[in-house]
């Protein structure tokens, strides 16, 4: 938690704080309990904002996962040695680089019109008209790239840096690592494809928490009714009596805890029920999207049939990061090829279609963190979990098959420069070539932004201690922040 | 100068072909070293490899790290700069360019690199002050033997002191502190304790009740201790501790997260271990090699479900299949190590422990001893005796079942002698079959004529085929033609189709009729038909059999495979040839690759078409219908067989013996093993389930291969000739005896591993027992692990454990009745400042319950727990049974126990954390499960007490007897009378919303889900 008074959420915490002194008899009650046990507060809370290593301006992330793997040369790698040489084989290729060994084609030149933006000129392809204005907020890293060719291994290396299933993820480490400013709201939230399309492949695990302890794991908001469990009060229980049987419950609880030897986690329990009770506020005040002007609504997109879900989850991230969220993942696209950034076959109808249910959402989403001073203290990634290769994949209409020698992220608030660009593809942008960046130095990096020192965020388990970057070396780019 | 030379010189022992002026040149490079090179080293290179860092386990601050080299190989070769790694770096000529993520060196320092390295690369001194040449941590050395978890369990008996061993050794150990064991807990307080460490549940109202009974004589609380420990609930709950360490889980994770649906056998053969006692050295060899030690045994086999638990990829490429493969030996090996011996072996795959004397070549050597080990789904008779009991049950109702049937019609003589004298109209008809009939195959495959009038297929199944067939009828007028497609045993998944999948598909049915004798044949146009399934109702249903594209017809996946199918086409108009029809029918199957049909049947109807599955007539019983009396016995015989099973007491009996017939129990369950010689289950790979060798990998890189490692063991844990532990499998085993030789080494008390794993266990036991392990890594009893708190009784408890049989029911009854554990855990001023962390046990800590045992006291105190043992698990979270049979579904943990810290199944856990957090409560205050328990809770207090009382008290003090085990304190009574009476009086909706409420409170209430 920043110390700077002017801090949009330290702003927001101190409403929240004053709203609650006046909170009922319950957290009096607590007050009270806390004060007879010789306790200030909760002494143990495991979210408790923790200070950071080093003076990062991030305090939130917003990660918009491209999920299935987009084409680097059809978004944001523009490269016109591939137009000049469509058609002709790549020398050397290996066929196993992709999934499919057999549907090997000749370089293929990308189906979009490319342009330059912005400032910066950056380049953009065609399929990305709103971004493309907003293109000086974000950079680029073009030379990232990965360890495996396979969707699940690919992305769990992406969240959590290794193709195994089963470490914590990037999300997790940060909520460990600096805990959360909000306590009546998860600290980590994951949003998936709300058009049945499915979660992306390796499902939860790409938010586990690992070994670190559970609280710590992403909570995933059910892209249909109720987003969260147990949010709701029982139908047959009124507000009154659930107001009730909580100051029962201190006041029972409160007859045993003095002599009880084990004062301060009890306590916390006591205290974890008013939290509660008030996340059952919130909670739904923050997926309410009804409480947005129109301007912002429509400025989203949410008034656009095809891009109306991808709006009310990046307007929900922003509603979520507002109020002190600390990290939110929403993925783009569901499990299964082509019904994801996966375009096996048909990359100008996948990649267009899929632009389009992102790209108005995503220039929102930063105009809108932006002119409300938030963008400063939001990092923005969006990207895949690996790229796509220079050569189609054959087909009735063509593919192409992934790539984990290369592909870009861009970043963008947080601390990052606007507009520059880091690392390079070779001429067809098949391999990272200049200043490659490994999903380590990624991590490193997303770390940095938040004032996290990827050598010292560290959980020992297993006779090891643990890190997100792992044992290899990584660094973070440094170049990328003003 | 003569110890810088010496040190200088002693690297070089085994380094080849010395220059003949080493000597002058060593000298001289030392020179250079002190001036330019030291300074070059320690202002780039030092901070990252030696320094503050080692990374890429390369170390430079002595000359011995040097020619070590790191991870990815030696850095230099003296007397060759040439040849030097390192030059090559920091050249930038190879990766990763030295050093990291700065300028590149000036060429100058480059070339004074290579002129030293050309030196031989000598130094004076250590570059980082005070530092020793790391070790060679591929060499086991004595000094390695010396830590404390691999010696010989020490022999000291219980100091004197208490009666109690246990008090003896934490007295004595605490004797400085001058503090002593808290006073006993209550009566009651202590056996809840008990109670719910033992079996996860509360203890009931009259468990309770026999401690007011207690005498000298006959003590409850040790009464109570065997009762608990003999109940089947002991073995679910220790059983739930033991999954955890075994990661178990009953999906395979990753991409599809399939399903394990007979995983689940693990975990009932772990339930049934602990309650029958299984000695824990079986319990161990078992689950390493159980179909090695006991193939006969299901139990033993179902134990292997251990070393298949862990998750495995679904969707392997090319590329990966050698990777995710020794992944999952990995898994294997790190839980086995971790589970049983409480080390980390899985830190050495990449290189040499950097704590624990655990070499890389250790590490691989125990990793072959998985190199064909697979999950594999197999048959076994679970229950012998049960199995037994249920065939013979089952004959006994066939046979009473067939004799039913045969009696039912043959009681009804006036019935059939009635349709005899008038068969115009009743029973109503059938379909009969055809005379003369012949069947072809265009696509050679060859057709066997059945009993039934059925054809079965045989021979070629040609990706399209055309089958013709032909006959004659002398029935008329003709109204309809129905094609059967009937399952047979012969054909894929029972059939109906010959498709791999058991699916066919119909193109087309083409029927030409001619008039006998000699009339010209024509096409008879069909009507859509009736069918009894289809696969959808478009390009794939009856319809699209009579259409002409030959993409579409009628195909029956989607619920139909392994089932009889029939479609009957209605003919446009009836066919009426008096002196008989010949006619032709052609099914063509051009739909999808040798989708034909395995065993078809063609029948007619005369007169109005007959329901679809009414029964197929043979000629012969065709033609008597309507042939006029008198009829001769024997076609009067013909007739009535067919008669009876229009008859609707004769067709409910058939029913009956089909449906039990269908209900034949299996002999045998499918059981998920994980062993050697079993048909793998295969995932979506690109390669091999296995590898036929392990190889020792470089940094764990399958792209960099080393020797072929052979099967062996721990050399720190070795004393002796490994020989020893060697099974070698009789001749025609399915396995290696790989597996049996690793779990006799773990076993083996005097010469392997088996001292450490009795202490691992010992240490599991008084982990759960007393909150916190006498070693408090309970997976770690490595170097980075913590030390015993009180080594003398963890060796004293594990020599306990192996001389009573490596039994642990009585060392439970040990560990619960000393006074230690009966002790209170009020708070005590001079414990919390001298003893802050009870490191010396002298009181107890409360501890929240785990998630499970949470939700099973919940259960047990609403009156709806479910006590049925074993068997398939569910994901429904309005389950009544116990938690440890939800189904362990990797992408679909259960909320209520996730939040609960329930850990994810991924890796071995030996210990879980007990957080407090607010979607915990929301699960007390919100789940419909624990509203609909704290009703049926209410409604249980409320019949005890009497449905009409409207004082709150009696009311309350039930429910804290059922809850807590002991009734109200005044102050608590006042607060359940301040909350309950003014509604108590109220509408009886109301007053039982109270009630629920209140019981909801209690369920939520610290006392509740913490064991004092």
């Amino acid at each position: 938690m920043s110390t700077d008074p002017s801090h949009p959420l330290a702003a927001w915490r101190r409403r929240q704080v004053l709203q609650r002194a006046g909170g009922g008899f319950g957290f009096l009650a607590l007050q009270h309990l806390l004060r007879q046990s010789g306790l200030a507060a909760p002494s143990t809370n495991p979210m408790a904002p923790k200070p950071s290593h080093l003076p990062g301006k991030a305090k939130a992330v917003i990660w918009l996962f491209m999920n299935g793997g987009p084409s680097q040369v059809d978004t944001w790698d523009y490269k016109p040695e591939l137009q000049k040489r469509d058609g002709q084989a790549l020398p050397n290729f290996d066929p196993k680089t992709g999934f499919f060994p057999d549907a090997v084609g000749p370089l293929m030149k990308s189906p979009f019109a490319w342009a330059q933006h912005g400032q910066s000129g950056s380049w953009a392809s065609s399929i990305f008209p709103h971004l493309a204005q907003q293109i000086d907020r974000m950079s680029f890293i073009h030379s990232m790239h990965t360890e495996s060719n396979n969707h699940s291994p690919a992305l769990f290396m992406m969240n959590t840096g290794v193709t195994r299933m089963g470490n914590p993820s990037a999300g997790s480490w940060v909520t460990y690592g600096l805990g959360s400013p909000s306590d009546d709201l998860p600290a980590f939230i994951v949003m998936s494809d709300p058009k049945d399309r499915g979660l992306p492949k390796g499902n939860a695990s790409n938010w586990t928490s690992g070994f670190l302890p559970g609280i710590y794991q992403g909570t995933w908001l059910k892209p249909k009714g109720q987003p969260m469990e147990n949010l709701l009060r029982p139908a047959d229980l009124t507000p009154q009596h659930q107001r009730a049987q909580l100051d029962l419950m201190a006041r029972l609880n409160h007859t045993n805890l003095a002599n009880s030897g084990a004062e301060a986690e009890l306590a916390n329990r006591i205290a974890s029920f008013e939290l509660a009770y008030r996340m059952q506020t919130a909670a739904p005040d923050a997926f309410d999207l009804t409480k947005e002007p129109d301007s912002v609504r429509k400025l989203y997109g949410l008034d656009q049939p095809h891009c109306a879900h991808m709006a009310a989850q990046c307007l929900m991230a922003r509603r979520l990061v507002e109020r002190g969220t600390r990290f939110v993942q929403i993925y783009s696209g569901g499990m299964d090829n082509q019904l994801s950034w996966d375009g096996h076959s048909d990359i100008a109808g996948n990649h267009r279609g899929f632009a389009q249910e992102t790209d108005q959402p995503f220039a929102a989403l930063l105009a809108d963190l932006a002119q409300r001073g938030l963008l400063d203290e939001t990092l923005v990634i969006c990207g895949g979990e690996f790229g796509r290769l220079p050569i189609s994949q054959k087909a009735d209409k063509p593919g192409r098959d992934h790539n984990p020698h290369a592909f870009t992220v861009w970043l963008a608030g947080g601390g990052i420069t606007g507009g520059l660009h880091y690392g390079a593809t070779d001429d067809v942008g098949h391999q990272a070539a200049v200043d490659k960046v490994s999903v380590r130095d990624f991590h490193a990096t997303l770390l940095y932004a938040l004032g996290l020192d990827h050598d010292r965020l560290i959980f020992p388990f297993q006779g090891l201690d643990q890190r997100l970057t792992g044992v290899e070396p990584a660094s973070p780019i440094q170049k990328l922040f003003a | 100068m003569r110890s810088a030379f010496f040190l200088a010189l002693s690297g070089l022992a085994a380094a080849a072909e010395l220059p003949p002026d080493h000597a002058a040149k060593m000298t001289q490079g030392l020179e250079l070293f002190r001036q330019n090179i030291a300074p070059l080293l320690q202002t780039h290179c030092l901070d990252c490899h030696g320094g503050s860092h080692t990374k890429g386990d390369f170390d430079l601050a002595t000359r011995e790290g040097l020619l070590r080299g790191g991870a990815d190989g030696p850095a230099i070769e003296p007397f060759r700069a040439a040849q030097s790694r390192l030059l090559q770096l920091v050249r930038h000529q190879a990766k990763p360019a030295m050093p990291s993520k700065k300028p590149i060196l000036p060429e100058a320092l480059a070339a004074q690199l290579a002129a030293w390295i050309d030196l031989g690369a000598p130094y004076d001194a250590p570059l980082a002050a005070g530092k020793s040449p790391p070790r060679d941590r591929s060499q086991v050395s004595p000094a390695d033997r010396q830590w404390w978890a691999f010696q010989p369990l020490a022999t000291a008996p219980p100091p004197s002191g208490a009666p109690h061993p246990v008090d003896a050794f934490l007295l004595a150990d605490a004797a400085s502190s001058h503090l002593t064991f808290n006073p006993p807990a209550s009566p009651a307080t202590l056996a809840r304790r008990a109670c719910l460490q033992l079996t996860g549940l509360p203890p009931s109202p009259e468990e309770l009740q026999s401690l007011a009974q207690d005498s000298p004589s006959a003590p409850a609380y040790p009464a109570l201790l065997d009762r608990w420990l003999q109940s089947p609930a002991y073995g679910e709950r220790w059983a739930r501790h033991w999954l955890d360490v075994a990661r178990f889980a009953e999906s395979s994770g990753f991409e599809h997260d399939y399903d394990r649906p007979h995983a689940y056998h693990y975990r009932d053969f772990v339930i049934r271990a602990l309650n029958e006692d299984l000695p824990f050295d079986q319990f161990t060899r078992w689950q390493i090699a159980g179909d090695e030690f006991a193939p006969e045994n299901p139990q033993a086999m179902m134990a292997t479900g251990f070393l298949g638990a862990g998750v495995f990829p679904t969707q392997i490429t090319a590329n990966e299949v050698e990777r995710t493969r020794y992944d999952a030996m990995d898994d294997m090996l790190g839980t086995t190590s971790s589970a049983f011996l409480g080390l980390t072996v899985g830190c050495a795959r990449c290189h040499d422990h950097k704590f624990d004397p655990i070499p890389t070549q250790d590490y691989y050597r125990l990793l072959a001893t998985f190199t064909s080990t697979v999950r594999s789904n197999i048959d076994l008779e679970i229950d012998p005796a049960a199995a037994a009991k249920a065939k013979a049950d089952f004959a006994a109702e066939t046979a009473r079942l067939s004799a039913a049937l045969a009696s039912t019609a043959a009681d009804r003589p006036s019935a059939f002698a009635a349709y005899l004298r008038d068969r115009s109209a009743s029973p109503s008809p059938g379909w009969a079959l055809l005379d003369n009939p012949q069947l072809t195959s265009q696509g050679g495959a060859t057709f066997q004529p059945l009993d039934d009038g059925s054809w079965r297929a045989s021979g070629p199944n040609a990706p399209s085929d055309v089958y013709t067939f032909t006959a004659t009828t002398t029935q008329h007028p003709l109204t309809a033609l129905k094609l059967e497609a009937l399952s047979d045993d012969s054909a894929p998944a029972h059939g109906p189709g010959r498709a791999p999948n058991g699916n066919f598909a119909l193109s087309r049915i083409l029927v030409t009729a001619a008039a006998l004798p000699g009339g010209p044949p024509r096409t008879i146009a069909l009507l859509p038909p009736q069918v009894t399934h289809q696969q959808n109702a478009d390009h794939l249903s009856g319809a699209a059999a009579l259409d002409d594209n030959p993409a579409s017809g009628w195909a029956v996946d989607q619920g139909g495979i392994g089932q009889n199918q029939a479609a009957s086409f209605p003919f446009a108009e009836p066919l009426d040839f008096p002196n008989g029809t010949q006619l032709t029918v052609s099914l063509e199957f051009k739909v999808n690759t040798g989708h034909n049909l395995a065993r078809p049947r063609l029948s007619v109807s005369c007169g109005p078409p007959p329901d679809l599955r009414a029964p197929v007539l043979p000629p012969a019983v065709a033609a008597l219908r309507h042939r006029p009396n008198p009829l001769t016995p024997s076609e009067e015989s013909l007739l009535f067989d067919w008669w009876k099973t229009t008859q609707p007491t004769w067709q409910e009996a058939q029913q009956k013996l089909a449906r039990h017939l269908a209900s034949k129990p299996a002999a045998t369950s499918p059981v998920m093993v994980c062993a050697e010689g079993f048909p793998p289950i295969v995932m979506h790979s690109q390669g091999p389930p296995f590898l036929p060798e392990t190889h020792l990998l470089k940094r764990g890189d399958p792209n960099q291969k080393q020797q072929v490692a052979t099967p062996g063991f721990l050399q720190v844990l070795t004393r002796g000739d490994p020989a020893q532990w060697l099974w070698t499998p009789p001749p025609g085993s399915r396995s290696s005896g790989h597996r049996r030789s690793l779990a006799n080494w773990i076993s083996d008390v005097d010469h392997g591993a088996g001292p450490l794993l009795a202490r691992v266990a010992v240490n599991r036991l008084w982990q759960h027992h007393f909150g916190r392990g006498l070693v408090a890594t309970p997976g770690d009893f490595g170097k980075m692990g913590a030390l015993p708190s009180h080594p003398a009784l963890l060796d004293w408890l594990a020599s306990e454990l192996i001389r009573g049989g490596w039994k642990l029911k009585p060392l439970h009854r040990l560990l619960m009745t000393s006074a230690a554990y009966q002790q209170n855990s009020a708070p005590d001023p001079a414990k919390t400042a001298a003893d802050p962390d009870n490191n010396l046990f002298l009181r107890q800590i409360p501890r929240r319950l785990e998630g499970e045992a949470v939700r099973d006291s919940m259960l047990a105190v609403s009156g709806l727990l479910d006590p049925t043992l074993y068997g398939p698990g569910t994901l429904s979270e309005d389950s009544r049974r116990r938690s440890i049979y939800f189904t362990l579904k990797r992408s679909q943990l259960l909320n209520s126990m996730l939040v609960l810290d329930a850990p994810e199944p991924l890796t071995s856990q030996s210990l879980r954390p007990t957080t407090t957090v607010a979607p915990q409560a929301l699960l007390f205050l919100n789940s419909p499960q624990v509203r609909q328990w704290s009703r049926a809770f209410a409604d249980r207090v409320a019949a005890a007490v009497g449905p009409a009382t409207t004082d709150p008290d009696p009311f309350a003090s039930r429910a804290y007897l059922l809850a807590f085990g002991r009734l109200p304190q005044p102050s608590e009574r006042e607060a359940a009378a301040a909350f309950l009476a003014p509604r108590l009086a109220a509408d009886p909706a109301e007053r039982a919303a109270a009630l629920t409420d209140f019981c909801q409170a209690l369920l939520a209430l610290n006392e509740f889900i913490y064991v004092n």
